[in-house]
């Protein structure tokens, strides 16, 4: 048979290969970039798809610009003043603090998790609790969540809580169970303890499946932040977003967009490096 | 592979080729919940709408939106009428550099809006207090307009405000009592008031006509070659007053009417009379040329572009308030009269007086 384009044996080029990888993404921007410009011949103040030269506007007085609620900067601040002061430096930290609070809160999600799938009694008390709530939709619990913990930081890192830990609980749970029976079993009569077998004989190994689990949940951690800014807030990304759809202002919303996309890349892409580092042994996804 | 080719190709053509040949011109209102905009809701269940469109040879659908997807269908072009109020009108359409055409001047509020507070403070208390509202709509426009009428315009920056979506703002200010205020509308605010403690401080019956509430159309629609968009206006106008004389009947009838608009909105007839209370509705189409043919109509605009412009509603590329133009029925216009983007015209809801539709 020959080595047909389609089939599993065939061998793309280098070049092949990496042209193709890049293909959807020159059709995508090609095909925004055709739509602007047929939108801007019929209607040169169109805002709903900006051309290249207004997102930059829009990028620039977000970068350079001290946001609109700030005071005005003295003459002569410097560079790094002016990006201190600007609307999308304030904005990535008002949501990168509440996203780091959030994840801070996750990992002791493990160790619970951790818990339930080695000792019988925690399991019995928590999981059938666990299995339930994960099929809550955190986000029609909201009047509870304000009136429980107010309309401040409390309650949207409380909405991250408790919409993504019980996947953490139960992934953590289903990975403890898969370590083989025989381990444990071995490691008493090596003479552990109990918790030296939770957390130097099975905690250790499942780890890395652990944090590969959180990194594919930070699309979820994001997804309820920025639920919560887009509900009630005086900063953020989101909250951001959420004001300037009220006038069309995708010229500043499309790089925002772009912009989060980027950030939630390099969060990912570290967790990744990090496991790598930590867990040389370990080679999965 | 070329057929699959070919298949998503004669697809892809489908889906472009929209209008099919031949039939009769079709037209799309949009509308949201609100107690001047959910008469939309019985025009269509009644056949009243049909009749007026099959009179003048046209369709005209009509379709329920959330209020801000309603608007971006609207400068979207993907509805040719919509439901909005003049500040929207303004901010949304007509500074995005789609002319749009107000054809039916509905009603104002007249109370709808309000800011209400907790444990009897007062406006000079606000400054420093949080306060809840949806940013850079008519409810931040009602604080600007309570704060400069109280003579405190100057401490409006002092007053943190939060953002808060409108379909969480009750309960978040229910639940909350760090916050001392709000800013929202009705049916919202009645439900707020129930609670003990809490009072209303400025509503919009405190700047009557500020906040009109209108039915606009694209103004390319309205100016279609073969007149269709003309027709479009007048099946508009023709229904919608029809509309309102029923629900103005006096005697049992009109109640009939108003339980079924209010059906509308999942509403009961006691709650949407206690929202018409509040909304001046201009039931006659002579009420509502009067309105729109006064010179108060321009001053009252004159404070929602120059609000507008201030917070930067009219784009960031947008340099002077004049701008974004807008023009009068007796053809004068505010900003430059060559960038008209929001046009009132009376001509449709003259003809309706007149009983020439």
């Amino acid at each position: 048979m020959s080595a047909g384009v389609f089939a599993i044996h065939a061998k793309p080029t280098r070049q092949t290969a990496l042209m193709l990888s890049w293909f959807l993404f020159a059709a995508g921007i090609s095909l925004y970039f055709y739509t602007s410009a047929a939108r801007h011949r019929e209607n040169p103040e169109d805002r709903v798809t900006p051309t290249i030269a207004q997102m930059a506007h829009g990028m620039h007085d977000a970068v350079l610009r001290p946001a609109e609620d700030d005071e005005p900067l003295p003459d002569g601040a410097s560079f790094l003043e002016t990006v201190r002061h600007s609307m999308l430096w304030k904005d990535t930290r008002a949501t990168g603090l509440r996203f780091f609070y959030s994840m801070a809160l996750l990992f002791p999600a493990v160790l619970v998790g951790l818990h339930m799938g080695l000792f019988p009694y925690v399991g019995a008390f928590l999981l059938r609790f666990v299995l339930f709530f994960d099929k809550i939709i955190a986000l029609s619990l909201l009047p509870i969540l304000f009136i429980a913990f107010g309309i401040d930081e409390l309650s949207k890192i409380m909405l991250i809580v408790i919409g993504v830990t019980p996947t953490i609980l139960l992934d953590t749970f289903n990975l403890t169970r898969a370590v083989p029976g025989e381990q444990v079993v071995k490691a008493f009569t090596l003479g552990a303890s109990d918790f030296d077998v939770a957390y130097r004989v099975v905690l250790k190994q499942i780890w890395p499946r652990v944090l590969n689990s959180i990194r594919l949940n930070l699309k979820a951690i994001m997804l309820f932040l920025f639920a919560g800014e887009m509900i009630a807030s005086t900063d953020g990304l989101a909250y951001r977003i959420a004001l300037l759809r009220r006038h069309m202002g995708m010229d500043v919303i499309i790089p925002y967009v772009l912009w989060v996309a980027l950030l939630l890349f390099l969060v990912d892409f570290s967790m990744r490096w990090i496991n790598r580092k930590l867990h040389p042994w370990f080679h999965e996804a | 592979m070329l057929r699959i080719f070919s298949i998503l190709l004669a697809m892809t053509g489908l889906l472009l080729a929209e209008t099919p040949g031949g039939a009769k011109p079709s037209f799309t209102v949009g509308w949201s919940v609100y107690a001047g905009w959910t008469p939309y809701h019985y025009l269509m269940q009644s056949g009243i709408m049909r009749k007026w469109a099959d009179k003048y040879g046209i369709t005209i659908k009509i379709q329920r939106f959330d209020y801000a997807p309603s608007l971006d269908a609207f400068v979207a072009k993907n509805i040719d009428a919509c439901t909005m109020t003049n500040m929207e009108a303004l901010d949304m359409p007509a500074a995005s550099g789609v002319p749009t055409t107000a054809v039916i001047i509905g009603d104002y509020s007249n109370g709808n809006d309000a800011l209400l507070v907790r444990n009897g403070l007062q406006l000079k208390d606000l400054p420093g207090k949080k306060l809840l509202l949806v940013q850079k709509t008519v409810s931040e426009y009602l604080l600007d307009r309570a704060m400069a009428l109280n003579g405190m315009r100057d401490r409006i920056k002092q007053v943190r405000l939060i953002n808060t979506s409108d379909s969480d703002i009750a309960t978040a200010f229910l639940s909350d009592a760090s916050a001392s205020a709000t800013v929202t509308w009705k049916p919202l605010v009645s439900q707020i008031l129930k609670q003990k403690g809490i009072t209303s401080l400025f509503n919009s019956s405190q700047i009557p006509g500020e906040i009109l509430d209108l039915t606009v159309v694209r103004t390319e629609v309205l100016n279609r070659p073969d007149g269709s968009g003309k027709r479009f206006a007048k099946a508009l106008a023709g229904a919608w007053y029809e509309m309102m004389a029923r629900m103005s009947a006096p005697g049992p009838e009109a109640d009939k009417v108003l339980t079924a608009i209010a059906g509308g909105s999942q509403d009961t007839l006691a709650s949407y009379k206690e929202q018409l209370s509040t909304t001046k509705m201009f039931y006659t189409p002579q009420s509502a040329v009067e309105f729109g043919a006064s010179p108060s109509l321009k001053e009252k605009m004159a404070l929602v572009r120059q609000f507008c412009f201030d917070h930067g509603l009219l784009g960031s590329n947008t340099k002077s308030v004049d701008d974004v133009g807008i023009g009068y029925p007796d053809g004068t216009s505010q900003g430059k009269p060559d960038r008209i983007r929001l046009r009132f015209e009376l001509s449709y809801m003259k003809m309706a007086a007149e009983g020439k539709l």
